[in-house]
Parts: C-alpha cells; sequence; structure tokens
C-alpha cells in the first residue's frame, strides 16, 4: 500500500507516456492477472504534488497520479455577489471541468456537474468557513488529463491548493477510491480498470481527524467487503496526506537550508 | 429552507435524543408508505408513492434505441428527477437543478451499478433485442410533486413500483436481414413482458442530527441534519451503492454502524414495499 511513498516521497520519475492497447479481457474468474502498469493491487500510482502553480490565484496546486494530470486553483476569499444573502459564514464554491483533449475522444463532458458537487460536499467539512463571513472561496479544478480516479485527484489537489491560499481547514483532505474487479479490490484503478469495473469505492477523509467527509459506493458489495475497501482506502489517505504535508513543508524548509 | 424558531429546533433535537419525534415515531420507524400503480396512461409503467406530505410520481417508459459500442448486449436506461417549482419554491432556477442532478445521480448509482454492470437492480442485458443492433432504451424519470423531506428514498420506492409496473411489448424480429443493414422489427401492442424487479434495491436515507440518526426524515428534521447517507440495499442484504450528503465528517465505525442499522430496515421496507406493489397492481386490475 505505500506504493506512492517508496524511499523519496516527494519526488516523482516521470514514466514514459505510452499510448495504451486494449489489454486482454480481466475475467472475474481469474485471480493472476497483473495491472497493466505492474503495480500490485494495493499498490498506489506514484504521486506528485507541486503547489504554486497559477500566479494569479490565491493559491493553487497541481497533482499528477501516473497519467491523471489536475490543476486546481483557488481564488478569495472575496466579497460574495451582491445578490446573495446575507451568510454568517463563508460559502464554497466549487467547479471541475475538463480540457477538450483530456479525453480519448475529444471534447467529452466539458463540465461535470456532479463532480463539482462531489467536490464541494468533500471539501466543506474540512473547511473553517466560520472564519470568513460574507465571502466566497471559489475552487476551480481542470483535468488536464484524464487517467482514472479523476476526482480523487481532484479533491486531494483541490484541498492542497486550499491550504496553500492559507484558508483555515480542520485538516487536510486526502481522497482515494478502489476499483472491485472480480473478487479483487484494486487501489486507485487506472482509466482501463474503471471501465472493468464491477463496483467502485470513493472515500474522502481527514485522516488527522480520522472523519470521513464523504464516502460514495457504487455496485454490488457484502459487507465484509465495504470494511476491507474502507480500511484500505484510510491507510492510503493516511499515507497521501504525508505526501501533500511535506509537499506544503517543502519550500519552507528550502528556504531554511 | 425551512425557518425554524430556537425553540422548534431544540424541541426536535431534544424530541431525537429521547426516541421520540415530533410526529410520534421512534428513531428507526418510517412513515406509512402508500403505492399506486399506472397512474400515466401514456407511459410503459408509472407509480405514485406518498410518504406523509411527501409525494412523487415516477414513470417508465422504453424506446427502441441503437446500443452502445461499448456494450452492444445491453440496453441503455437513464434516470431523470425533476424538482418542479410546483412542490417547493426554493426548487426554482437553479436550486432545484442542483438538487435535480444530486438525486439523478444518487438513483443512478444506487440502481445501475458497477461499469461492467455487475450489482445492477436493473438487468440491461434483458433489454438486448438484437446484439449490436437494436435495444430498448428505458427512460425512467421521476418527479417531485410535494416535498417533505427524504426524496431519495422516496423515489427509490416509487420507481421500483413503476418497473413493476411496466410491461415492455414483444419484438419481432424480421429474420433476412444481414451484415451491416437494420433489421426490421414489430413491435407488438398486444403481448407485453413483464420486468424482473426482484434485483432492483430499496434505498434507506439515515439522517444525522446530534448524535443520533434518523431514518424517513421530515424536512423539518432535514434542516437540522449534520449528514445524511443514502444506503440502497438489495433483497440479498448487499449494498448496491452509497452516498453520503452533507458536509460534517463522520467516524468511519459510525458509517459501518449506519450500513448494518440500514441492512435490517431494508428488510422491512422491502416486505411493505412488495405487499403494497401487489395490493396497487390488484386493485388497478379490478378497476
Amino acid at each position: 500500500m505505500a506504493g506512492q511513498a517508496g524511499g523519496t516521497p516527494s519526488t516523482y520519475s516521470p514514466s514514459p507516456t505510452t499510448r495504451k492497447t486494449k489489454s486482454l479481457i480481466l475475467r472475474n474468474d481469474d485471480v493472476d492477472w497483473v495491472r497493466t502498469d505492474g503495480r500490485e493491487f494495493h499498490q498506489c500510482r506514484p504521486a506528485f504534488f507541486k503547489t504554486g502553480a497559477v500566479n494569479a490565484a490565491a493559491g493553487s496546486a497541481y497533482a499528477e497520479f501516473g497519467n491523471t494530470k489536475v490543476i486546481v486553483s483557488v481564488f478569495g476569499p472575496r466579497e460574495s455577489k451582491k445578490a446573495m444573502m446575507y451568510s454568517d459564514i463563508g460559502r464554497l464554491n466549487c467547479n471541475v471541468s475538463y480540457t477538450t483533449f483530456a479525453t480519448s475522444v475529444r471534447g467529452q463532458g466539458s463540465d461535470h456537474k456532479e463532480f463539482s458537487s462531489m467536490l464541494h460536499k468533500a471539501l466543506e467539512g474540512a473547511i473553517i468557513l466560520e472564519s470568513f463571513p460574507k465571502t466566497t472561496v471559489d475552487v476551480f479544478a481542470l483535468v488536464l488529463e484524464s487517467g482514472g480516479s479523476d476526482l480523487p485527484v481532484v479533491i486531494s489537489c483541490a484541498s492542497l491548493a486550499l491550504a496553500d491560499a492559507g484558508i483555515m481547514m480542520y485538516d487536510l483532505v486526502a481522497s482515494v477510491s478502489v476499483s472491485c474487479l472480480g473478487k479483487n479490490l484494486v487501489i486507485d484503478p487506472v482509466l482501463e480498470e474503471e471501465s472493468y469495473q464491477d463496483g467502485s469505492l470513493m472515500l474522502t477523509c481527514m485522516p488527522s481527524r480520522y472523519e470521513v467527509t464523504q464516502l460514495t459506493i457504487t455496485g454490488e458489495w457484502s459487507t465484509p467487503k465495504i470494511n476491507e475497501g474502507m480500511q484500505i482506502c484510510l491507510d492510503a489517505c493516511a499515507k497521501l496526506a504525508t505526501i501533500m504535508r511535506e509537499c506544503l513543508k517543502g519550500p519552507d524548509s528550502a528556504l531554511e537550508e | 429552507m425551512v425557518a425554524l424558531s430556537i425553540g422548534e429546533k431544540y424541541f426536535i433535537q431534544g424530541g431525537i435524543a429521547q426516541d421520540l419525534r415530533g410526529d410520534g415515531r421512534k428513531r428507526l420507524t418510517p412513515r406509512p408508505i402508500y403505492v399506486e400503480t399506472g397512474v400515466i396512461s401514456q407511459s410503459n409503467g408509472s407509480a405514485r408513492v406518498r410518504m406523509g406530505a411527501t409525494e412523487v410520481i415516477a414513470s417508465v417508459k422504453a424506446e427502441l434505441g441503437r446500443p452502445s459500442a461499448l456494450h452492444p448486449d445491453k440496453g441503455k436506461v437513464s434516470i431523470y428527477v425533476d424538482c418542479s417549482p410546483t412542490a417547493a419554491p426554493t426548487f426554482e432556477g437553479r436550486g432545484g437543478e442542483e438538487l435535480s442532478t444530486e438525486l439523478s445521480v444518487a438513483l443512478q448509482r444506487c440502481l445501475l451499478g458497477g461499469k461492467s454492470g455487475s450489482g445492477a437492480g436493473i438487468d440491461l442485458s434483458s433489454l438486448a433485442i438484437v446484439e449490436g443492433k437494436i435495444c430498448w432504451d428505458l427512460y425512467i424519470e421521476g418527479l417531485v410533486v410535494s416535498s417533505d423531506g427524504n426524496l431519495l428514498d422516496a423515489l427509490g420506492a416509487a420507481i421500483k413500483a413503476a418497473l413493476s409496473n411496466t410491461g415492455i411489448p414483444r419484438v419481432n424480429v424480421a429474420a433476412g436481414a444481414s451484415g451491416d443493414e437494420q433489421p426490421e422489427v414489430d413491435v407488438s401492442d398486444e403481448e407485453f413482458l413483464q420486468f424482473d424487479t426482484s434485483k432492483v434495491p430499496v434505498i434507506v436515507t439515515l439522517t444525522k442530527v446530534g448524535r443520533h440518526y434518523i431514518v424517513d426524515a421530515t424536512s423539518e428534521e432535514e434542516s437540522q441534519m449534520s449528514s445524511a447517507v443514502s444506503i440502497s440495499v438489495n433483497r440479498r442484504g448487499n449494498i448496491c451503492g452509497l452516498t453520503k450528503r452533507g458536509g460534517a465528517g463522520l467516524d468511519s465505525s459510525v458509517i459501518l454502524d449506519m450500513i448494518s442499522v440500514a441492512q435490517s430496515i431494508s428488510e422491512q421496507l422491502i416486505n411493505t414495499l412488495d405487499s403494497q406493489i401487489a395490493a396497487a397492481e390488484a386493485g388497478e386490475d379490478e378497476s
């Protein structure tokens, strides 16, 4: 499971973006198949995070998990629109969009409404909204390249961008998904695995508080399997959060040296 | 949004803490559910479900279409929910749109299963007619007529009832079409195939208010929630989908506890719903 941690967590060795060919069909009873990128079932892709990717934004972050590349910028807190009602807590506005070249078929779904609302729900529990009354924080996420597990990457990246913008949060939010393929649970699935999956479980949590802010399950799951899936995700989230924290500390510790 | 005074808020929260809610129910007692089927003559199947002041209509329409290239042996199902501003003024404009998408996505997640089609409540391969050429497209549409909380559970029940009310016309495929030609089909208007709904799950939403959670919340109670978890459970007791609403975080052990509670509640709900559907179908046949 410590796949993304490796020896040096914050470094990332770029893997050649090979053009994928349709691999063999993942049969349900076949236990011995190997994942397309040679990972183990419970091994995440190497994670790379970088803050301050956009100069104009109050805070921003870029994340790269294998082929999934995401950029998130945070604007604000700024004054809420005049038309909005008075509110003694801050507002969070989230938007997730895809570039036209993000998917293999051009220009599919440039605006993901359900992703936007999922991102909002995943983050709002972690942000101390009371700290900026009457104002709005905008979180804009852009998926540059979709390579599977897009939403978890967007969520983790967005929480990093919020932290970079200095928005007060209870904890960083980390998100990981697992796919159920036959009997196996596969963590951090790539696009191909996602299209064959029998079910998926996405968990978003605040690791230091051990609190789940968002959980979605599709497909048919038995209770022990949900248990297992949640445990795998919680472990992976905790590890992901340490990488994210390293990334936030990075520039400062470099200055001290 | 429900406007409540501080006193009313305390009354709701205190009542839930003492296991006695405003309408006399216990925390885990749902409101009685009323089902009426065949309410829309234009569609292939329809149902109206009433739970207290919450009322929803679901309709199923079947149309002939082309299967997608990715799954040539399967039909297609689309689920869409409409929140009409006639039910509540907040449903007008963006508020209704947001709620509509949220409900539609949650229902899709709960009923359609994984991408490979396993665990789906609706068997998509039963909708195929000629592989790669013709299939049935099911359009499931929900309408919120009146809203008093717990919309998702009501819509799930209405869709289940509407599907069991659905008759899909028998199709005769003319032999002789070969290659790329689109085969000719003859849709019978007398013979209908009954839809198998035994695998369609029910949705149970547990709303957390204070330190306790309640089933089948009214809109007053929903306004006091910290978070809610909607769990869809099928007859075998397996989870078919789960969505969390509300911002507050939950401990993972609480979620697992909620899942087991939902499983036991769903058992009763499936049984009541089945008997209600059967009664509604019988009543419709007589009239």
